[in-house]
């Protein structure tokens, strides 16, 4: 990966849906693939999905192998993110023949019910004339016989990957009912060298850690990205006019901008979800307030006007209210105000000092930082403040991002043996923490889904 | 998401060649810019200078502490911001930068924030004094500059803090005669 921060600056995916079948798809299929899907209430039990290797019409080699050693890397790649999700539980696929290609638009259900399977995801990989791959993934429900989606892309060679997340995603969005989370990509904050001249470049990679790259040079210390909602910018604090300031990247190219003229200090920038607009802190003085601007530039429009510190703000999915950081009680809360800055109210009251609040993707919970003395955590409350759970067990747990489906939370850690700032993730109800490995050391992780 | 369900033989034909002909290498690019310069190294205290050195020499510190979450200049402080001024009193055409900086404990934006109430307190302190504000700027380091002090035999994290930075002044120019009409 060495030193080289370049970026693909246009990984387009063609994406179809399958109209032609290889062979002929039931009328059924036809009627589910054209309603968009209902909204689902999530299965409290794992549900057991076969996921065997995809087919392929021939053997052909591509730049990527061979079809056939595609087909078994996406089968495994699906397999993989659907683990992460704690929602499956996987059926024994070696005692079962593996599907031929006719037999993926039409299963054989026996052999699939043998192995206990309620769920059958195959699908397809071809080689195209143009040096590209069609990839086709079909979900089934074995029990009843039915196809339940379908989803079919043309991809590059080198995207095959986007292609078997997608799959992912559709088998994950019609078991769960939740929204997708597989074919997204995490920004952060790749650290590295001595902690008092730590070296600090902002990247972005896959959510598996895969088509990492980085888009600063390190030449100046970077803080906090956050995805536009079109995943084509991101928002960010950086030093690299000696004083702390938000500058606005673009993902696919080399602009970058700073996103307010003059030479005030400005930190703690995220987009509204139509994009429009970023809020963040200003300084005025010594005392921080926070500021809405036009996400090109603009007039800031002040929202707090307390004398204490406000920051940290966060958009609700709505766009209507901002969650905050304020110490006007004394301490550092989480509060909520309407996003014209109106009705600010406080809604934490724990012991200890709030953080990096964040609004859950679906909007009933905010994610944030809780320090007591010197042990920091991650906790979950409702947006009143109600329910409130810590969710790790720290020592030195901070600044939480949302998974795109707001079943994760994403955050940094410092490791207690080899003392290296990383990301970990952990369900949002609370449960085992898992190291999602980076390059080099990670902070301030944002979590987006990919739009394009 | 963005699927939208299209007939697929339109698309498919339209889609290859759109994504030939978009297909773009990849560039490299430096982004950001370099920073500011680092702060000036603490030379040997020369009589006169407008030095590191001869801040520290001169008001004892160039370094004050607060208390987690406070930006309240205690006594020890009081004493050293004191002789800070006095010394930028009695240099006239001495300039500083007063580097703010958030505990280890605080959240990445609060840390940013504090540091810079920090500062600011420092630089209220320091115009009360006869400062003339001019002479001063503010910034904050937030929590990404943690620092070491050495207490005793120990090297522990320096913590909330503002370190006055003796800024170079620019050289004095000489009067430009008026331009000639």
């Amino acid at each position: 990966m060495g030193g080289a921060f370049q970026i693909d600056r246009q990984r387009r995916l063609i994406l179809f849906r399958i109209a032609k079948l290889p062979s002929a798809a039931g009328l059924l299929a036809a009627l589910l693939l054209s309603a968009p899907a209902p909204a689902q209430e999530p299965e409290p039990a794992a549900k057991v999905i076969a996921i065997p290797p995809l087919a392929t019409e021939k053997i052909t080699d591509t730049d990527a192998g061979t079809t056939w050693g595609l087909a078994n890397q996406i089968a495994n790649l699906i397999t993989a993110d659907l683990k992460l999700s704690n929602k499956f539980i996987f059926a024994d696929t070696q005692k079962v023949r593996i599907p031929s290609y006719p037999e993926v638009t039409a299963p054989a259900y026996p052999q699939w019910r043998s192995v206990s399977a309620k769920l059958l995801l195959t699908g397809f990989v071809n080689a195209r004339s143009d040096g590209r791959l069609t990839i086709g993934c079909y979900l089934y429900d074995v029990q009843s016989g039915r196809e339940l989606a379908r989803q079919g892309f043309a991809v590059s060679t080198s995207e095959w990957r986007r292609a078997a997340h997608k799959c992912a995603d559709m088998a994950y969005v019609k078991a769960t009912g939740n929204a997708p989370m597989f074919d997204s990509r995490i920004a952060y904050v790749a650290e590295s060298g001595n902690p008092d001249t730590l070296v600090k470049r902002l990247a972005v990679m896959d959510f598996d850690g895969a088509n990492h790259t980085w888009l600063t040079s390190g030449d100046a210390i970077v803080l906090t990205p956050k995805w536009s909602p079109d995943g084509n910018s991101i928002a960010y604090t950086s030093f690299s006019e000696g004083i702390p300031q938000v500058r606005v990247a673009e993902v696919g190219s080399s602009a970058d901008r700073p996103l307010l003229p003059g030479n005030s200090e400005s930190f703690a920038p995220a987009f509204s979800p139509d994009g429009n607009t970023i809020v963040l802190s200003m300084s005025n003085g010594g005392n921080v307030d926070i500021f809405a601007v036009g996400s090109s530039g603009g007039f800031p429009r002040r929202l707090t006007t307390s004398p204490a510190i406000d920051t940290g703000p966060s958009y609700s999915p709505d766009g209507k209210s901002i969650a905050f950081i304020s110490d006007r009680s004394g301490t550092p809360q989480v509060y909520v105000m309407d996003s014209d800055g109106s009705n600010q109210r406080r809604v934490s009251f724990g012991p200890g000092d709030y953080g990096s609040p964040v609004w859950s993707p679906n909007g009933d919970r905010i994610a944030f930082m809780r320090t007591e003395g010197t042990v920091s955590r991650i906790g979950v409350m409702a947006v009143n403040g109600a329910g409130e759970r810590i969710i790790t067990t720290g020592p030195n747990d901070a600044e939480p991002a949302w998974s795109p489906d707001g079943s994760q939370v994403l955050f940094q850690r410092i490791d207690p043996t080899s003392r290296r700032t990383m990301l970990a993730i952990v369900p949002a109800a609370g449960g085992d923490v898992k190291p999602v490995p980076t390059p080099q050391s990670g902070s301030d992780p944002n979590w987006a889904e990919r739009q394009e | 998401m963005q699927f939208k369900p299209i007939l697929a033989a339109l698309l498919v034909i339209a889609g290859a060649s759109a994504a030939q002909a978009q297909l773009r290498l990849p560039v490299i690019f430096p982004l950001g810019r370099s920073n500011a310069q680092p702060p000036a190294p603490p030379n040997a205290a020369v009589p006169g200078a407008l030095t590191q050195g001869a801040l520290i020499a001169a008001a004892g510190s160039d370094t004050v502490y607060f208390s987690a979450n406070g930006a309240t200049v205690d006594p020890t402080a009081t004493a050293t911001l004191a002789a800070q001024a006095r010394w930028l009193l009695a240099n006239p055409f001495a300039t500083v930068r007063l580097e703010g900086h958030g505990g280890p404990n605080d959240s990445r934006d609060y840390a940013l924030a504090l540091g810079d109430r920090r500062a600011n307190a420092v630089r209220d302190f320091l115009v009360l004094q006869g400062v003339a504000p001019t002479r001063i700027t503010v910034m904050s380091w937030g929590k990404e500059r943690p620092g070491k002090v050495l207490i005793g035999q120990t090297l522990v994290a320096a913590g909330p803090r503002v370190v006055t930075v003796v800024v170079p002044a620019p050289m004095p120019m000489p009067m430009q005669p008026a331009p000639a009409r």
